[in-house]
């Protein structure tokens, strides 16, 4: 007799219960998915003892049809595909049919629901078999009660963690349903007190508000971008504000929460030289795009994908949160609440520019020839002369200088205009110097108040900039060698050098094949360094195997910190009143001026209120 | 040569010189002392040429100091440079050191054209240069004070030496970074501290008469690359003039000038004991070469303390590290007065300060074993170093 036998459907579902259903959590994000696919527009989830004793899912979706309550508790049985070709464009977050199903076998269900047209249904289902069939009121909407979880599956209700732990798994399942839907209302209920609660008016800075408080919602800047086939958009929040672990980075691909690494390096990248090392951000990433260009049928949680275009797909991304920070003034404050939006586009009062480059032109230093100043323009010439040429004398003349030129351009007005105010001029705010602090940290004030400035992280910034540009340009010298270099490749690797021959030797590196897997190297670059000719070598494949192309740049840039780092001033360096507003000048032409490259801030920031508060002045 | 700078406004466009190699060369060595690869304004990295109707200068200049060398055109009937067309240019002063040093032929010739391009001839070699725009170069101080007073060379540099040293090297409290110089009737005295330990030298000076009473605190980081340029002709008088905010030492075609620091200095004088409890005359030397082997076992400990123990006519120095072991030596002191005494010291600073004496003996004061030590040397009251002494339990 064969002993192959055909297993029953309960144990079938209890088997596919152990996919789906893998803890509280997992009933919680089942049900709740159910939900947003029935388009509710608020979700209230009620639990008790972590979800062991009860999971209540209630939303105002369009409910079942009295008809489809008892199809739904059978396997592979769903609303949401219909036939093969819907496998390729799912824009449901369910469309397996497990789910239903795999909760019940384990637990003791019961769903009450209705679609408004129809009188409601009650059915009580346990371990998989309807036991109780019967008529509810017909209020639009599902409710789905979940008792006694893995009553009938031991192992699994031995391995739960404490209810504090499943309490927080289950809070980050909300949370992320939250901020993937932000127009739904969410609801968590523990134990009849409420966890979280989103208020569904469809901003993500509010959820993210009900999330972590409201100063990191503050600190979150949106960005977006678009390309024929994505669209991205987001928060991403204040590099000052930063997490010791990853899981702080929210992906969703429409709206779908979702892990992906690719995906994740390119938020990274775009945090990049803001952020310290071993720190990540907060953020939440929304990417639209065609179903079908996406594959989430990987594993039953979906919280894989596979995504074509993905190199474009990161690119955009990097690209669309580097340009929002490239908009904003990124200077910790002291209170540790970041600072507000820099500029606000409409209603500003145009400022005159004191700066001594505003007036110092070349035409300065010819005497103005108006009839009725003549004597006094003549006088101002003069002066304005002084400050091209730098004296080593005190903060006196420095003082001459700033009134000089300020009555200078009251008088010729047309000037100021003229002086085009561009954008990354304005990102950095014009610092005044004070003075130095043990030879180490600038004091420098504007309008807004205090600025402290490390003068070391300054200049290595100026500097790193420069170093970065400089690095990638390389020579195209090559040294030959007298003994060639081996490299063993995997299969695939060695396919990809391949494959990428003619643009290695491009770069200096020509690759020959030398038996199955392996290659020669018969010459290299000059400007590898040297000793580490190998290391760089293998760097540059697995660059190539990663993203298909080499940048020089990227691969030399730990070099371009560390040559900005060593010729920076450290700290315990008098500097000059001049030196200082050297620095201060070259600061405020970089790029990003508010991080040294290793991501600590260069400047901090104390406005006039939080030095009042300091005093007492104000309460 | 400050007069020849501004008469010179387009001094700019093609200047032309020749000069001696090794003349040059000792002048460039000299100002790149001056000159930081680590400035936040690029021309400060530059070495300023000068030439004029007299002869050549050469400026260089960083955040403390700035240094100038004058080359003129015949000294002592040699003939030292040429000048065809006076100017002035900004060059990359360490690349030009070192090209002038490693030149084969005994003259150089340079010059400019009005691109700030420097034609370097000498022999059969040529280099051509990028230079700087001299007008960007900041300008010295102007130092025209009548506050002056002359210095020997070579008791300018002994001060420097047994002073300097106590500096403190931490800009937390920056005028403890410098040292205090008070003019008073002829009389100069010095005082550094770092906190923790003080020297104090004074001298007496010429045309110091005149100039009544000053007080001024330099660099100390100033002062070391000043007694780094002066030259051994020892005989010769330093010109010392002194401003507001700048100080100007004139040597043999070097002019030195150093900023000042802001800030009041410490009063010294009420922290220096009078009295006297224990006091005990050593050789300098076998002092010095007891603490140098006690401070072995003492500097792998971390801590450099060497313990010192004063009792019937004999000195003990020891020094312990609990995982190496421990050293002991007796010394048999010229001169033992006083109490019997137990005190423990940093070997780094009473090397420091021994170091620095030239005489044969001191006589070193105690008054407890918290109380500051004083180190003299026998037979010069002028010198004074003080210590103080390390708590242990």
């Amino acid at each position: 007799m064969g002993v192959i036998k055909r297993l029953s459907e309960t144990l079938a579902n209890k088997i596919a219960a152990g996919e789906v259903v893998e803890r509280p959590a997992s009933v919680v994000k089942e049900l709740v998915e159910n939900a947003i696919d029935a388009e509710a527009s608020s979700v209230l989830i009620e639990i008790e003892e972590g979800g062991l004793k009860r999971i209540k899912v209630t939303d105002d979706g369009r409910g079942f049809a009295p008809e489809d309550c008892r199809i739904a508790f059978e396997r592979h049985a769903t609303s949401k595909i219909h036939e093969d070709s819907d496998l390729f464009h799912i824009a449901t977050l369910g469309f397996r049919g497990e789910a239903l199903p795999s909760i019940s076998a384990v637990s003791h269900l019961e769903l009450t629901t209705s679609d408004g047209v129809h009188p409601g249904t009650h059915l009580v289902l346990q371990g998989g078999h309807v036991i109780a069939d019967g008529l509810a009121q017909s209020r639009k909407g599902t409710s789905i009660k979940v008792e006694g979880l893995f009553y009938n599956t031991p192992a699994r209700l031995k391995y739960l963690k404490s209810i504090h732990t499943e309490l927080g798994q289950m809070t980050d399942v909300v949370n992320r349903m939250a901020l993937a839907y932000p127009h739904v209302r969410f609801t968590l209920v523990h134990e009849q007190k409420t966890v979280f609660q989103s208020n569904g008016s469809g901003q993500l800075s509010h959820v993210l508000a009900a999330i972590y408080g409201v100063r990191t919602a503050k600190a979150a800047f949106p960005f977006s971008g678009k390309s024929l086939d994505f669209k991205v958009e987001g928060l991403a929040v204040h590099p000052q504000i930063s997490r010791a672990g990853r899981q702080y980075v929210y992906i969703f691909i429409n709206n779908r929460f979702i892990r992906n690494y690719p995906i994740f390096n390119s938020i990274m990248e775009g945090y990049h030289t803001l952020m310290m090392i071993g720190r990540y951000p907060i953020c939440v990433l929304h990417i639209q795009m065609d179903p079908s260009l996406v594959d989430v049928n990987v594993h039953p949680a979906k919280l894989e994908a596979r995504i074509s275009k993905e190199k474009e797909l990161c690119a955009l991304i990097s690209e669309s949160i580097r340009s929002a920070f490239h908009r904003e003034r990124l200077i910790p404050s002291v209170t540790g609440k970041p600072h507000s939006r820099a500029s606000k586009p409409k209603n500003e009062q145009q400022t005159l520019d004191f700066s001594p480059t505003a007036v110092t032109g070349p035409d300065l230093s010819e005497p103005i020839e108006h009839s009725e100043h003549t004597q006094t323009e003549k006088a101002f010439s003069e002066q304005v002369h002084e400050p091209e040429t730098h004296t080593f004398s005190s903060q006196m003349a420095g003082k001459d200088e700033s009134a000089t030129t300020l009555e200078q351009s009251v008088q010729d007005t047309s000037d100021v205009e003229d002086s085009p105010s561009d954008e990354p001029q304005r990102r950095m705010p014009k610092l005044y110097p004070i003075g130095q602090m043990h030879g180490t940290y600038i004091f420098a004030q504007n309008e807004d108040g205090l600025y402290i400035i490390d003068q070391h992280a300054a200049q290595e910034r100026i500097k790193y900039e420069f170093f970065r540009e400089k690095v990638g340009e390389t020579a195209r010298e090559v040294q030959q060698l007298l003994v060639p270099m081996t490299f063993d490749f995997s299969a695939s690797e060695y396919e990809t050098v391949t494959e990428y021959q003619d643009y290695l030797q491009e770069i200096g590196l020509n690759f020959e094949s030398f038996g199955t897997r392996s290659l020669i190297i018969r010459s290299y670059p000059t400007w590898l360094p040297e000793g580490r000719e190998e290391e760089m070598i293998n760097d540059i494949v697995h660059q190539l195997i990663e993203t298909g192309k080499v940048s020089i740049k990227k691969l030399r840039e730990k070099l371009a910190k560390m040559m900005a780092c060593k010729r920076s001033i450290k700290a315990n360096h008098y500097l000059r009143p001049d030196e200082i507003q050297a620095l201060l000048d070259s600061l405020s032409k970089a790029q990003d001026p508010f991080t040294c490259p290793h991501g600590r801030p260069v400047l901090v920031h104390f406005t006039p209120y939080e030095m009042e508060k300091m005093f007492k002045r104000v309460q | 040569m400050q007069e020849l700078q501004d008469s010179n406004p387009n001094a700019a466009l093609a200047m032309k010189c020749t000069v001696q190699k090794d003349k040059l060369a000792d002048a460039v060595n000299r100002v790149m002392k001056a000159i930081s690869s680590k400035t936040t304004i690029p021309i400060l990295t530059g070495v300023k040429i000068t030439s004029g109707r007299d002869g050549i200068t050469l400026t260089g200049s960083n955040s403390d100091i700035s240094i100038q060398t004058f080359i003129p055109l015949e000294e002592d009937g040699n003939e030292n440079a040429v000048v065809h067309t006076p100017g002035q240019i900004v060059l990359p002063s360490r690349l030009f050191s070192e090209l002038v040093r490693k030149l084969q032929d005994e003259d150089v010739h340079i010059e400019v054209d009005s691109r700030f391009i420097a034609k370097i001839t000498s022999g059969a070699t040529e280099f051509s240069l990028n230079g700087l725009d001299p007008e960007e170069y900041p300008n010295l101080p102007i130092i025209n004070g009548s506050d002056a007073f002359r210095i020997r060379k070579d008791l300018l540099k002994d001060m420097i030496k047994q002073t300097v040293y106590a500096v403190s090297v931490t800009e937390t409290r920056p005028v403890l970074t410098g040292v205090k110089w008070m003019i008073n009737d002829g009389k100069l005295s010095c005082v550094a501290t770092d906190s923790h330990r003080l020297a104090q030298r004074s001298v007496s000076v010429e045309n110091g008469e005149d100039s009544g009473t000053h007080t001024l605190v330099i660099p100390g980081s100033s002062l070391n690359e000043l007694s780094k340029i002066l030259d051994d002709d020892d005989e010769q008088l330093v010109d010392i003039i002194m401003t507001t905010n700048q100080i100007l030492f004139k040597s043999n075609n070097v002019q030195f000038y150093s900023r000042l620091l802001d800030g009041n200095y410490p009063d010294t004088s009420r922290l220096i004991p009078t009295e006297s409890k224990t006091t005990i005359d050593l050789g300098t030397k076998d002092l010095y070469r007891a603490i140098e082997r006690a401070s072995l076992l003492a500097k792998e400990e971390r801590n450099n303390v060497v313990k010192l123990r004063a009792e019937g006519n004999q000195v003990e120095i020891s020094s312990q590290s609990l995982e190496l072991g421990r050293v002991f030596e007796t010394l048999v002191p010229e001169h033992f007065e006083g109490d019997p005494l137990r005190i423990s010291f940093s070997a780094k600073f009473m090397m420091d300060a021994l170091g620095k004496l030239d005489a044969q003996s001191v006589r070193i004061h105690f008054v407890g074993p918290m109380r500051p030590i004083i180190i003299r040397p026998i037979g010069d009251e002028n010198i004074l170093m003080l210590i103080l002494p390390i708590r242990t339990f």
